[in-house]
C-alpha cells in the first residue's frame, strides 16, 4: 500500500491540468494514473491542429498539446504510472484506488482526494445498431483509426466512408486522407451537418467529398472486408462501394470507474454529479474533463482539470462545504439534455486564482430562437439574449450569480421567443 | 507433417469436429483435423447462444435427444478439468396466457415423463420471484433448473487443444476442395496440400454438404438459417440472471433472454432462412424483431446500452434430425444436420462417432496415459492473471491491461499468440482473450492489440 495526496485518474488535458493545478499549490505527492502506454489522452493521436486553445491560447496540435501540459508537470511533485490501471475506488475505511500495473504491480494507493478524468469514447458500431455483414477488417471508429496512425499502422484499402458530422468526422477525414483512405462520402442521420457549416463546405467543394444528410447506414456488405455501404438517403437507397466504414462521434463519458464507484450519477450528461467545485457526491472525489459529458473541447477539459485541482486544494486546506448534497440540484428543463454541474453548493466562497466555471449546456434539438433563463426562487436571476441554439454547440449560461444567494429552488429554463 | 498416411481425417473445426477429434486422440490412431477457415469457430459455433442445454425439448426418442443428454452429462463431469465455466442458471419457458400455459404445462408433464425429473411448472409467485423485472401478466413457466451456460468458442478450443496436445495434427486454411479414393484411402485436396487417411469423418456444418459433394455424396442439402442476436452490457445482468424462453409455437422455440457467461445479456436468436449461407448480416428487420420481442418480455432490457450485434447460422439440412450417416464400405463417416444443439451434443456426438468406429472400422486400444488440457477460464467471476499480485510480479505483462473494458493483460495476449493452436488475426485473438468484446468494441485498444498482434512478439 501506498499513500498520496492526490490521485488523479487519467492523463488527458483534464487530469494532467488538475495535477499542475495542485503542484503549483504545492501540493504533494500527486500520482497519476494512466492506462494507456503514453500520457496525453486522446489528443495524443491527434496529428491536426486546434487544441487547448481555451487552455493555452495556442494552436497546437493534439499532440503538442498534450506535450506541453505534461511538460509543465514538477517532477518533483508529480509521479506518472503509465500502463496502469485503476480498478476500483475505495472509500472505507479511508480513500484508496487499486490499481494494477507492470511496475507497480497490483496494489492500493491511498489519497486524501482523487481527481477522475478518465474521458469519453465514441460509441461503436454495435452501439449504433448499425446492420449489415460483420467483416473482420474495414470499420473503425475516429479513435481507433487515429491510433491506427500514431502508431505507425498500416490500414488497408483506399475508399472510406465516413459516418457522422461532428468536428470530429471532419478531422478523420484528414487522418484518413493521410492514411491513403481517399473519403467517398459523409453519413449523417440529421437534417444538417452537425460541425461547423464551413467544414462542410470545405469538404464538399475543396475535398470533393459528398455529404448525404436525412441519411442512415442500411447495410454493410463484405465478408472479410468492407465491399460497399448502402445508404437510405431521402432519394432513395444507395449503394457506395467502398472498404472502409468510419463511425464517428458519437461520444459518451467513459464512465464505469465512476458508476462502479457508486458515485451519483446523471443520466442526462452520462457522467457523475459535481458542483461548481467539480465534487462529486463522495466526499474528496472529483471529476473533470469529458468524463463529465459529452463533449467539450480539451482546452475547456483542460479548464475543468485545472479548476478541480484548485478545488482540490481548498478541500485539502479546510472550510469547504463537504460535497454535492440534498436539495442543492438545479433544475433543468427537458428542453435541455444536460447541464453540468448538476449542483451548486451554497455557501463555498469563490476559487481564489481558479478559472473560472464554464457550465456545459446543451438543448436536445435545435432552437430556432430561444433564451435561456437562470430562475432563483421564482425570479429570473440571468437571462441571456435571444438567439439559435444548436443541439451540438455550448450554450450560454451564467451560474456564478448563485454564489450570492441561498435560495430554495433553483432552475435552467428555456424560452423561446 | 506430411500430408500421407493418416487413419482419419476430420474435416472442420466446428465445437463437433474438435470434440469429435478429442475423441480419436484417446485412441491409438493417427489423426488430423483439419479446418476450411483460418481459425477454429468460425462459422455456426461461433455466433449462438452458447446454452448448455438439457435436452428435455429435444424430440423424444430421437438420436438428437439422446446424444444432447448424453452430451449435458459429459460437459458437466470433464468441462471444468478443461478449465471450461459452466453456471447453471435454469431456463424459465414463460405462459403469458392460458393457451400458453397448457402448453408449457403439457412440455413439463412430457419432460418429466421421458426422466427430466427437474424440470417443473411454476405459478406468477416463482416467476417473479426470479426474474422481478420480466413484463407484467406470466401466469405459468416451466423451470428448468439444470440449463446452463457456457463459452462456446473456448469449449471447441479446448477441444482441439486437448486433442493436439494428444497427438492429432491440425491445419487451418485447409478447405477440401476434392476427395478420391487411391489404394484403399481417401485422398483430400486442400490449398495447403493433399491429406490422405483412411477414414473420413465429414463434420463440415454449414458447408457438410459441399465435403459430401467433393466426394460424391448428395444425401442432402444444407438449408443455413440465420440468427441475428443483440449484446447488452454488463449491467443488464441485473435484469435477469436465467434464461427467459417464450412459449414454444408449433414452427419455433422463439428468441431469448440469456445471461452470457462472459456477464452480458444476449437477445435473439430470429430464425430466417437464408439461400448464401455466407450471409451473415444483421438486417434493420431483424433488429426490429428482437427489440418487439425484448419490450414484450423484458422491458427495461431495452434501455441497457448494447456492445454488440452479430448473426449465426444454424448449419439445418433439409430434414429436422441429426444427418450421422456411416458408409463404412466406403470409410466415409457423415456427422451433419447438428442445427442448434451441436455445442451441447458435441460429447455425445463424439462418443457415438467413436462407438461407431471402433471396432467397426479400427481395432484400436485406448491410450492409458493422457496430456491434460486446460484453458484460461473466460467466466466474467472467473480470477484473472492481473488479479493475482504474485504473478503479476513475477511477470510484469499481465499487470499491464491493454483491453480496458474486458481487462484483459498483455500477457494473456502474448500467451494465445503463443499457444499451440495460436491466434492469427485479430476474430481468432478476441475469441480466446475477449480483447475489443467489451463497450467500446476496440476504441481504446484496437490499434494496440493490431500492433500486437503484428509484431507476435508481445
Amino acid at each position: 500500500m501506498k499513500e498520496a495526496a492526490v490521485i488523479v485518474i487519467g492523463s488527458g488535458p483534464a487530469g494532467l491540468a488538475a495535477a499542475d493545478a495542485l503542484s503549483r499549490r504545492g501540493i504533494a505527492p500527486i500520482v497519476v494514473i494512466e492506462r494507456d502506454d503514453g500520457p496525453g489522452g486522446l489528443p495524443r493521436y491527434c496529428g491536426h491542429l486546434g487544441f487547448g486553445w481555451e487552455y493555452t491560447r495556442r494552436l497546437d496540435s493534439g499532440r503538442q498539446f498534450a506535450r506541453r501540459l505534461l511538460a509543465r508537470l514538477d517532477p518533483a511533485r508529480v509521479t506518472l504510472f503509465t500502463r496502469t490501471s485503476a480498478l476500483s475506488i475505495v472509500r472505507m475505511p479511508s480513500l484508496r484506488v487499486e490499481v494494477v500495473g507492470p511496475e507497480i504491480g497490483l496494489t492500493g494507493i491511498g489519497a486524501k482526494a482523487i481527481i477522475l478524468a478518465t474521458g469519453a469514447r465514441e460509441q461503436s458500431r454495435a452501439a449504433r445498431l448499425l446492420p449489415g455483414q460483420r467483416p473482420a477488417s474495414g470499420v473503425f471508429t475516429t479513435g481507433m483509426l487515429q491510433q491506427y496512425e500514431t502508431r505507425g499502422l498500416a490500414v488497408p484499402g483506399q475508399r472510406a466512408v465516413i459516418l457522422g458530422t461532428e468536428h470530429v468526422s471532419f478531422s478523420v477525414l484528414l487522418t484518413a486522407r493521410r492514411l491513403g483512405l481517399g473519403v467517398v462520402a459523409m453519413v449523417e442521420p440529421g437534417s444538417r451537418i452537425a460541425s461547423f457549416p464551413a467544414a462542410g463546405l470545405a469538404a464538399q467543394w475543396l475535398a470533393r467529398v459528398p455529404i448525404f444528410t436525412d441519411s442512415t447506414v442500411e447495410d454493410i456488405e463484405g465478408f472479410d472486408s468492407v465491399e460497399a455501404v448502402v445508404l437510405r438517403t431521402p432519394s432513395g437507397v444507395r449503394r457506395i462501394a467502398c472498404d472502409g466504414l468510419i463511425v464517428t462521434g458519437g461520444f459518451v463519458p467513459d464512465a464505469q470507474l465512476a458508476t462502479e464507484a457508486g458515485l451519483a450519477m446523471d443520466e442526462r450528461s452520462g457522467g457523475p454529479v459535481i458542483d461548481q467545485d467539480m465534487h462529486t457526491d463522495h466526499p474528496g472525489v472529483f471529476a473533470a474533463g469529458n468524463l463529465l459529458r459529452p463533449i467539450e473541447s480539451s482546452g475547456i477539459a483542460a479548464l475543468e482539470g485545472a479548476r478541480a485541482g484548485a478545488a482540490v486544494a481548498a478541500y485539502l486546506a479546510g472550510g469547504r462545504p463537504d460535497a454535492v448534497g440534498p436539495g442543492r440540484a438545479i433544475a433543468l428543463d427537458d428542453a435541455f439534455r444536460y447541464l453540468v454541474p448538476q449542483h451548486w453548493s451554497w455557501g463555498a466562497p469563490p476559487l481564489v486564482d481558479a478559472p473560472a466555471l464554464r457550465p456545459s449546456l446543451r438543448v436536445r434539438a435545435d432552437e430556432r430562437q430561444a433564451r435561456v433563463v437562470l430562475r432563483v426562487d421564482g425570479r429570473a436571476l440571468w437571462t441571456s439574449s435571444p438567439r439559435a441554439l444548436l443541439r451540438e454547440r455550448r450554450v450560454r449560461v451564467n451560474l456564478s450569480a448563485l454564489s450570492s444567494v441561498e435560495p430554495v429552488d433553483v432552475r435552467v429554463e428555456l424560452e423561446r421567443v | 507433417m506430411t500430408a500421407s498416411g493418416y487413419d482419419v481425417a476430420i474435416v472442420g473445426a466446428g465445437v463437433v469436429g474438435c470434440a469429435v477429434a478429442r475423441e480419436f486422440s484417446r485412441y491409438h490412431l493417427k489423426a488430423i483435423l483439419i479446418e476450411a477457415n483460418s481459425d477454429l469457430c468460425e462459422e455456426s459455433s461461433k455466433g449462438n447462444t452458447a446454452t448448455l442445454a438439457t435436452g428435455n425439448d429435444t424430440p423424444a426418442g430421437s438420436l438428437e435427444r439422446r446424444l444432447v443428454v448424453r452430451g449435458h452429462q459429459r460437459y458437466l463431469a470433464e468441462g471444468p478439468g478443461l478449465g471450461l465455466p459452466i453456471r447453471l442458471v435454469g431456463a424459465l419457458t414463460v405462459a403469458f396466457t392460458e393457451d400458453e400455459a397448457a402448453i408449457v404445462a403439457e412440455e413439463v408433464r412430457a419432460a418429466r415423463a421421458e426422466g427430466f425429473g427437474d424440470v417443473e411448472l411454476v405459478g406468477a409467485q416463482h416467476i417473479y420471484a426470479r426474474v422481478p423485472a420480466l413484463a407484467a401478466g406470466a401466469v405459468a413457466a416451466s423451470w428448468a433448473p439444470t440449463e446452463g451456460i457456457v463459452d462456446g468458442f473456448s469449449t471447441a478450443f479446448a477441444f482441439a487443444l486437448d486433442a493436439v496436445e494428444n497427438g492429432v495434427d491440425y491445419r487451418a486454411s485447409s478447405p477440401v476442395t476434392a476427395a478420391r479414393r487411391r489404394e484403399g484411402s481417401w485422398i483430400l485436396s486442400t490449398p495447403t496440400g493433399e491429406v490422405q487417411a483412411r477414414l473420413v469423418v465429414n463434420c463440415g456444418g454449414l458447408r457438410a454438404d459441399s465435403v459430401e459433394a467433393a466426394a460424391g455424396y448428395r444425401d442432402f442439402v444444407v438449408k443455413p438459417r440465420r440468427g441475428q442476436y443483440i449484446v447488452y452490457d454488463k449491467s443488464a445482468q441485473r435484469l435477469v440472471g436465467t434464461i427467459l424462453r417464450p412459449t414454444p409455437t408449433p414452427t419455433t422455440r422463439g428468441i431469448y433472454i440469456a445471461p452470457s457467461i462472459f456477464g452480458n445479456v444476449l437477445l435473439g436468436p430470429t430464425a430466417e432462412e437464408i439461400e448464401d449461407r455466407n450471409d451473415r448480416r444483421v438486417t434493420p428487420a431483424g433488429l426490429a424483431e428482437l427489440q418487439a420481442f425484448g419490450r414484450r418480455m423484458l422491458p427495461a432490457l431495452l434501455a441497457e446500452p448494447v456492445v454488440a450485434l452479430y448473426a449465426g447460422m444454424r448449419p439445418a439440412t433439409d430434414r429436422p434430425e441429426y444427418r450421422i450417416i456411416p458408409r463404412f464400405a466406403e470409410d466415409w463417416l457423415t456427422v451433419a444436420g447438428i442445427r442448434s444443439t451441436g455445442l451441447t451434443g458435441s460429447l455425445g456426438i463424439a462418443e457415438h462417432v467413436l462407438d461407431l468406429v471402433v471396432p467397426e472400422v479400427f481395432k484400436a486400444a485406448r491410450k492409458h496415459a493422457l496430456n491434460p488440457v486446460s484453458v484460461p477460464s473466460l467466466d466474467a467471476g472467473a480470477p484473472r492473471p492481473w488479479q493475482d499480485a504474485a504473478r503479476v510480479a513475477a511477470d510484469p505483462a499481465y499487470g499491464e491491461i491493454v483491453c480496458h473494458c474486458e481487462r484483459v493483460s498483455r500477457g494473456e495476449i502474448r500467451d494465445v499468440l503463443a499457444s499451440p493452436i495460436p491466434a492469427r488475426s485479430i476474430k481468432a485473438l478476441r475469441r480466446r482473450t475477449r480483447v475489443m468484446m467489451g463497450r467500446c468494441q476496440g476504441f481504446f485498444c484496437g490499434a494496440r492489440v493490431e500492433a500486437l498482434l503484428r509484431d507476435r512478439d508481445a
